[in-house]
């Protein structure tokens, strides 16, 4: 398939010599990589590799404790997690994490908030410029509803949802900040082999909006299916790159999931 | 009874009952239910304006009838000065709202039960210093104000003025809550209140929509401390205990976090309750009121531990 090998674009984000320490223990260490502006990228690993903490560093949770992270040259680290997102990078939990009590319409609309300005003035004195941005946010939510395929649930509070709908709806309320990279954090954790496979035609589909996936994805049918490239991290380094191909071969990758005697 | 609250008119109808409601007390002589009735608009104002901070935003917030003190205080000590007492009640707004803000800026980074006790411990300071800087407010003894009759082509009587004035008030209070909700702002704290991680890493720059739904809730605070200092006459420290900053806090609890309508109810039910027992049955009734508080918090968390009247949230139209 001419998709999975996409001529590399431009570098979108570039990520040197990054490191996460919590005190001596070194969560991400020495991190050197770099994402082509189109690809689907996964991030794989045994447990307790670093790959969560090197998502939350990208996306500000943690500052980091060394290195650089370059997003269309510009540094990331350093900067507040919502001035993160309007740059354009967006991201979706391990551990959902919706906004519970709210519509999953409200939810995605939330997820406009960068994109939009109407601040006090405009809400109190209802001004035609804060009803007709109301509009666009409204009619904007409701097609990434549809887009990931729960345009009939755009009422129902987020907590009733069903699980599968709830980590859609999470890639929704990303995309909805219009973001130029989207990484997913275990995205099919907990889905059975049709919901996964649903969701790999989702991720497909957002690439083909133009947006960049980074990926963290423990099924291997999955890593295999979807993505162009895999980096594979162990002990907070990444011990390996490649194709999905490639890497699944590659003896030290062998070695991190199966011990030494599995690789030998 | 969710079709009455949904009723596109209910609000007016309420608003227009409560707007007749001391001319129908006047001519049945009962004109101490308009006291009292002024006195649930002026907790009705308190628990909207802390509805900004716990509702929406979720902060917990133990000390809030401070912000209430200071706006009485700027009142009187601003109408004592001299200042119209219209522009003494714009004054004690602003007033309010900027020792509100210098107070968010500096605590804002705690959450949950160690905000609760910060506030709290604000709370008895604002009320200490007041009882004791005795060259501006004139400690324990109070401070006396100089009467101002607004709406007087309404009504000769203080009471039924102040209850208009008051009202109103409360209408205004309920439009622009209402308006800010349903919006970009709304959603924000709400957001913020649900997850607060997840609503960074959508977009939102929380500690600048903490800071202003913080701030914002003085606006209200103030404003009702202000209506109270200009219709007493008289403010002493002894009106802004801590047993106050409960009960507007139960009020938003109890009526449901973060619903309009349910602060509205709260403030009546456990403002206008107690006052309204010891008028029908006898002034021995003022001594049970705690205990009648307390069987009312046990009720509502047995029964209806998400508010007498719980937030809804809008529905979008879904077909087009």
């Amino acid at each position: 398939m001419s998709a999975k090998t996409p001529s590399p674009g431009r570098v979108l984000l570039e990520v040197k010599d990054l490191a996460q320490h919590f005190g001596g223990l070194k969560a991400v260490d020495q991190v050197n990589l770099s994402i082509h502006e189109g690809e689907i990228v996964s991030v794989i690993g045994p447990n307790g590799a670093g790959k969560t903490t090197f998502f939350n560093v990208l996306t500000g949770v943690y500052p980091g404790t060394r290195g650089e992270i370059l997003f269309n040259g510009q540094e990331l680290r350093g900067m507040a997690g919502h001035d993160i997102v309007a740059v354009g990078v967006a991201r979706t939990f391990q551990n959902i994490r919706l906004f519970a009590h709210m519509t999953a319409l409200e939810n995605v609309m939330v997820g406009r908030h960068t994109r939009t300005v109407q601040f006090l003035l405009g809400p109190l004195l209802r001004t035609a410029a804060f009803k007709n941005e109301e509009k666009a946010v409204e009619l904007m939510a409701k097609e990434l509803l549809e887009f990931v395929g729960l345009k009939a649930l755009g009422n129902e509070l987020a907590k009733n949802l069903p699980y599968g709908a709830q980590r859609k709806l999470e890639i929704a309320r990303a995309l909805a900040s219009e973001p130029k990279l989207l990484i997913l954090d275990e995205p099919t954790a907990g889905m059975n082999p049709t919901e996964s496979q649903d969701l790999v035609t989702l991720v497909r589909k957002v690439r083909e909006r133009g947006v960049t996936v980074l990926l963290i994805e423990h099924q291997m049918r999955v890593v295999m299916d979807i993505s162009d490239r895999v980096f594979v991290f162990d002990y907070g380094v990444k011990i390996a790159e490649g194709k999905p191909k490639e890497v699944v071969a590659n003896a030290r990758v062998i070695e991190a999931y199966l011990g030494k005697e599995g690789a030998s | 009874m969710k079709k009455i609250l949904q009723w596109r008119w209910t609000p007016w109808v309420a608003l227009a009952l409560a707007a007749l409601f001391p001319f129908i007390a006047g001519a049945i002589e009962a004109n101490y239910l308009v006291r009292v009735g002024g006195v649930i608009g002026l907790f009705m104002l308190l628990g909207l304006g802390l509805n900004f901070t716990l509702g929406y935003a979720g902060l917990f917030d133990l000390g809030f009838i401070a912000f209430y003190a200071i706006g009485a205080y700027t009142t009187a000590i601003a109408m004592r000065a001299g200042v119209p007492a219209p522009f003494a009640l714009v004054l004690a707004v602003l007033v309010t709202t900027a020792f509100r803000a210098l107070l968010g800026l500096t605590i804002l980074r705690l959450r949950g039960d160690y905000l609760a006790v910060v506030t709290m411990g604000f709370g008895e300071i604002a009320r200490l210093t007041i009882n004791n800087l005795d060259s501006l407010t004139n400690g324990p003894k109070g401070l006396q104000l100089a009467p101002w009759r607004p709406l007087s082509f309404l009504s000769s009587d203080p009471n039924v003025q102040y209850y208009l004035l008051i009202l109103a008030a409360v209408a205004g209070g309920v439009i622009a809550s209402n308006r800010l909700e349903d919006s970009r702002v709304g959603r924000a704290w709400i957001a913020i209140r649900e997850d607060e991680i997840a609503a960074r890493l959508s977009g939102i720059p929380v500690r600048h929509y903490k800071l202003l739904a913080f701030t914002l809730s003085a606006a209200f605070a103030g404003l009702a401390g202000g209506l109270f200092a200009q219709w007493e006459q008289f403010v002493t420290p002894e009106s802004f205990v801590f047993w106050e900053s409960i009960l507007v806090v139960s009020i938003v609890v109890l009526g449901g976090m973060g619903s309009i309508a349910g602060v509205l109810v709260g403030a009546l039910v456990l403002v206008g309750f107690p006052p309204l027992m010891q008028w029908k049955l006898s002034a021995d009734w003022i001594n049970y009121r705690y205990l009648f508080f307390g069987l009312i918090l046990v009720l509502v968390t047995l029964f209806r531990p998400q508010g007498i009247l719980p937030s809804s949230r809008r529905e979008a139209e879904l077909t087009s």
